[in-house]
């Protein structure tokens, strides 16, 4: 009908090599470039806390060939206490933004969110290379300040002020490191930006005949969940991070107070405010934990339910669930600050809606185990990591009825309680949830099945060595070890160190069971067996095309929907499920409206 | 220019006067605010009432200006989403004082 | 406002679910823009404020409202060409509509010259990023930051007008890319309607 649009979705099958796999277009191959970008992040990432925690356990242990990574950090091989910190930094960052981040949300939103829409692509194609390239400068950006000036930025993935904003004279890293650091978030918050838009008109306008908003499978629900959290928290951090700059580069304060004396030196900032920094970055920064994980409650959601051959026991209170965490997570921010001389009446006002957002959760929980229990789960791979995601989830949620509380908080806060606490309900909780999803959908990206065998291994050596490196930190918490200290000299800290070698050996062991995945991921990718195209017998939509999709996800002809997505087990099919596009008429379906 | 920009345009084309009344309240808003700066009251007060005025102005631009008031399943959709977060980030206030006065509030 | 902006997309309009809200693609995705960048000028006048709030001795340096008054005159005035503008070419009044894009693009640029006319002025009284004669360094940083963004906004908003004007006039854009267009330029004008009594009319000495 329309000759021109600057943004028609329909794209022809790309021929050259650089349109096909470089700069394409096709929303699939977007998912897979993150997956990858994720995949090359959190190998960085896991050797950074292989290095940390092996100084941790021995502190004068030379690591071979360290000192290629940096002479002055690593003299003789050995970390000095200001390159441990350079490192942990770099961790933080490189997990929370390039792998929770990029893998569950914008990885499989990528490949899967447009398909179980029913649609062709995303509405904004060009939007949707740009943002993965973005993102992928972002990276090289963070990533390029190992090797220039003193290294990389040591203040923690938080940079609070003043320690990020006063320059060079706070430590290495403090100068081009932070201006480095701060230019990647900003870039990677553009990025994100152009993500969250093309996520959201998707499920909003992309979405195929008969499929209303409430038949989209709960995966779909949480992706678009997450790129509506996504959308205004990285537009708040993106100033934060330009201002910071500016306290750099152009002589501002709006982060230092006056009459800072730092090593001996009286600094020329005047005027500004330490907290600023963290309510700016803590409003960014709650609702990120939140796009780390909601993406993981969808996806496991998805997988259960396909295992169990049955719904779960409310599709809408799942949903409203996550929109509620949705909007609580702007309210809760404050919880990260209880010990920063906040003031005591805001502590008080954010203390309670962290209590709050905790029912959400604990209802998805609930209806989750209240599901499984008496159900015929189908046990594989990717059902176990599922179950592992959910026991993380427990665990590490416990936790948080503690840290909410301020009178509590104020004896946990910066000790390894909370870092065991974040670890297993936010990071490692996500990760098995792209695993679970890696295991789910692989075969639907790739057109071939994972070994199975090999999956159930990397599960079980996986889940027990999470729970024995995190666990014990809870311990270390308690007792009064404070997080980001190099080395435990203190007294009460000495007795502690057998526990830190144990974690120490069950992170290095864990860290190794990983490259069984990798091998597994690879090696399937090649030479695994050809999948079928519809491998697990689900019901929506990306189950009814052909494995791998088409260019235009569904060939010739665009899918029309008739049922809500989760039709297991119902009286009178003729099958144990009902897929989404069977004009099957249904007498007893649950949930039919 | 085919079939393109007919379905619902037709009851747009009448609201050219409207647009001109709404144009009018704004200025007098915008003098409004002018008008406040002279007045002879406490910042926190001149504050309050300027943002007071702006919020109107902001709300007949969004209303009229960008025909939110034609699309009422939109103007939820923008308002609860815009409102929730912008108000998500005034906790941050009583710190501002409290660096000020040294208690909780303003003294 | 029409399913045309699917129908173009690939598959009949037949093949979709009525697009949420009934907004098609494009203008949710200006909305949503909206919306975000609501967050970021929200972000940067809280940091003002919650500076203004704890700086004791904060400066007013302003003596003289002509120049803001005139810019709010015009960037309102422009707001309303850009309406003119839009329901022109929705009655199909290309030539008009054309012209009243155009005009609206040469209000931004005559609201743009007298914004960095006043920052000359300020520039020429001392007032930098990092220092100024009245007081507090951070009022200058604050200034400039967030005029400056608006400033950005508004002159990425002449560039967009032009560039779909032009494509507009060529046949290659719809009066819906004009619309879409519009709100933007609208919005810039609404924050703006914060950012006047905000940063100017609060900080003017008495």
């Amino acid at each position: 009908m329309h000759d021109t649009s600057a943004h028609a979705v329909h794209h022809g099958v790309p021929t050259s090599f650089i349109r096909k796999h470089v700069f394409s277009l096709d929303h699939k191959v977007i998912g897979k470039q993150y997956y990858a970008l994720a995949l090359v992040a959190v190998v960085v990432g896991m050797v950074l806390s292989w290095i940390m925690r092996i100084h941790l356990g021995w502190n004068n242990f030379a690591i071979p060939g360290l000192h290629l990574l940096s002479s002055t950090g690593a003299p003789g091989n050995v970390l000095t206490p200001e390159y441990y910190l350079q490192l942990m930094t770099m961790h933080g960052t490189i997990m929370v933004f390039f792998v929770l981040t990029t893998a569950p949300f914008a990885a499989f939103g990528n490949f899967f969110l447009p398909i179980q829409v029913g649609a062709e692509d995303m509405p904004f194609p060009h939007f949707n290379m740009m943002s993965f390239w973005i993102t992928f400068v972002a990276f090289l950006v963070l990533v390029s300040s190992f090797f220039v000036g003193d290294g990389p930025t040591l203040g923690g993935w938080t940079q609070y002020a003043p320690l990020s904003a006063v320059g060079a004279v706070a430590g290495p890293g403090q100068g081009l490191g932070v201006v480095l650091w701060a230019s990647s978030i900003g870039i990677f918050c553009i990025g994100q930006l152009l993500g969250a838009l093309n996520f959201i008109t998707t499920t909003l306008d992309m979405r195929t005949k008969g499929m209303s908003l409430m038949r989209l499978p709960l995966s779909a629900w949480a992706w678009f969940i997450t790129s509506i959290m996504g959308l205004t928290a990285f537009a708040v951090l993106m100033p934060a991070c330009i201002l910071l700059i500016l306290d750099h580069v152009a002589g501002t304060s709006f982060f230092v107070a006056s009459n800072l004396v730092i090593n001996d030196q009286v600094l020329p900032h005047s005027g500004g405010s330490t907290l600023l920094w963290q309510h700016l970055f803590w409003f960014f920064g709650h609702p990120e934990v939140y796009i780390a994980i909601v993406p993981g409650l969808g996806i496991v959601s998805h997988v259960l339910i396909t295992n169990m051959r049955r719904p779960l026991l409310s599709h809408r209170v799942i949903i409203y669930s996550m929109g509620s965490l949705a909007v609580l997570s702007y309210m809760v921010y404050g919880h990260h600050m209880f010990v920063s001389g906040m003031n005591p009446y805001s502590s008080l006002a954010f203390s309670f809606p962290t209590l709050v957002i905790t029912i959400p959760s604990t209802i998805v929980v609930l209806i989750w185990l209240g599901s499984l229990y008496g159900s015929k789960l189908r046990i594989n791979t990717a059902s176990l990591f599922a179950l592992g995601f959910i026991s993380m989830f427990i665990s590490g949620g416990v936790s948080g009825f503690f840290l909410a509380q301020p009178s509590i908080d104020i004896m946990l806060h910066a000790t390894y309680f909370v870092v065991g606490h974040f670890h297993l309900v936010m990071a490692v909780a996500a990760i098995f949830g792209i695993f679970s999803g890696t295991y789910f959908w692989f075969p639907k990206m790739t057109g071939r099945m994972m070994n199975e065998t090999l999956g159930r291994i990397h599960f079980w050596l996986s889940f027990v060595g999470t729970y024995c490196i995190f666990m014990p930190f809870h311990y270390l918490g308690i007792a009064g070890n404070v997080r980001r200290y190099q080395a435990f000299t203190d007294d009460y800290l000495i007795p502690l160190i057998p526990v830190h070698k144990f974690i120490t050996i069950a992170a290095l062991l864990t860290g190794l069971a990983q490259f069984i995945f990798i091998y597994n991921l690879i090696h399937s990718r090649f030479k695994g067996a050809l999948a079928p195209d519809n491998p697990w017998e689900g019901t929506s939509l990306e189950w009814s095309t052909a494995t791998p999709p088409p260019h235009n996800n569904f060939g010739d002809k665009m899918p029309v929907v008739y049922h809500d997505p989760y039709q297991y087990s119902v009286e009178g099919a003729s099958t144990d499920y009902v897929m989404q596009t069977s004009p099957e008429q249904l007498k007893n379906a649950p949930d039919e409206k | 220019m085919t079939t393109a920009m007919t379905t619902d345009e037709a009851h747009k084309n009448t609201g050219m006067g409207k647009d001109l009344v709404v144009y009018l309240c704004m200025l007098a808003l915008a003098a409004i605010q002018f008008v406040i700066a002279y007045q002879d009251i406490s910042a926190s007060q001149m504050f309050g009432r300027m943002l007071s005025v702006a919020v109107v102005e902001a709300g007949l631009a969004l209303l009229f200006f960008m025909h939110l008031s034609e699309n009422r399943g939109l103007m939820w959709f923008v308002l609860i989403f815009t409102v929730s977060v912008v108000l998500g980030m005034q906790y941050g206030w009583t710190d501002s004082f409290r660096i000020l006065g040294g208690v909780p509030w303003a003294k | 406002m029409s399913q045309a902006d699917l129908t173009m997309q690939g598959h009949s309009t037949a093949a979709m679910a009525e697009p949420t809200f009934s907004v098609p693609a494009k203008k949710m995705a200006m909305w949503l823009f909206i919306i975000a960048d609501t967050a970021t000028f929200a972000g940067c006048l809280v940091a003002y404020g919650f500076i203004r709030n704890s700086t004791p001795d904060w400066p007013r340096p302003f003596h003289s409202i002509t120049n803001v008054a005139l810019m709010t005159l015009i960037l309102l005035t422009s707001s309303l060409t850009m309406l003119i503008g839009v329901r022109s070419a929705q009655k199909g009044d290309k030539a008009g509509a054309f012209r009243w894009t155009m005009i609206t693009a040469v209000a931004g640029i005559l609201f743009a010259i007298l914004h960095i006319r006043e920052w000359m002025g300020m520039i020429g009284e001392g007032a930098t990023l990092f220092h100024n004669p009245w007081g507090t360094p951070l009022f200058g940083s604050l200034f400039f930051s967030i005029t400056g963004l608006h400033l950005l906004h508004v002159t990425g908003g002449v560039i967009a007008l032009v560039a779909v004007g032009l494509r507009y006039k060529a046949g290659r854009y719809r009066a819906d890319d004009l619309e879409i267009t519009g709100l933007y330029w609208h919005f810039v004008d609404l924050v703006w309607m914060f950012v006047v009594p905000l940063v100017y009319l609060l900080n003017l000495a008495h």
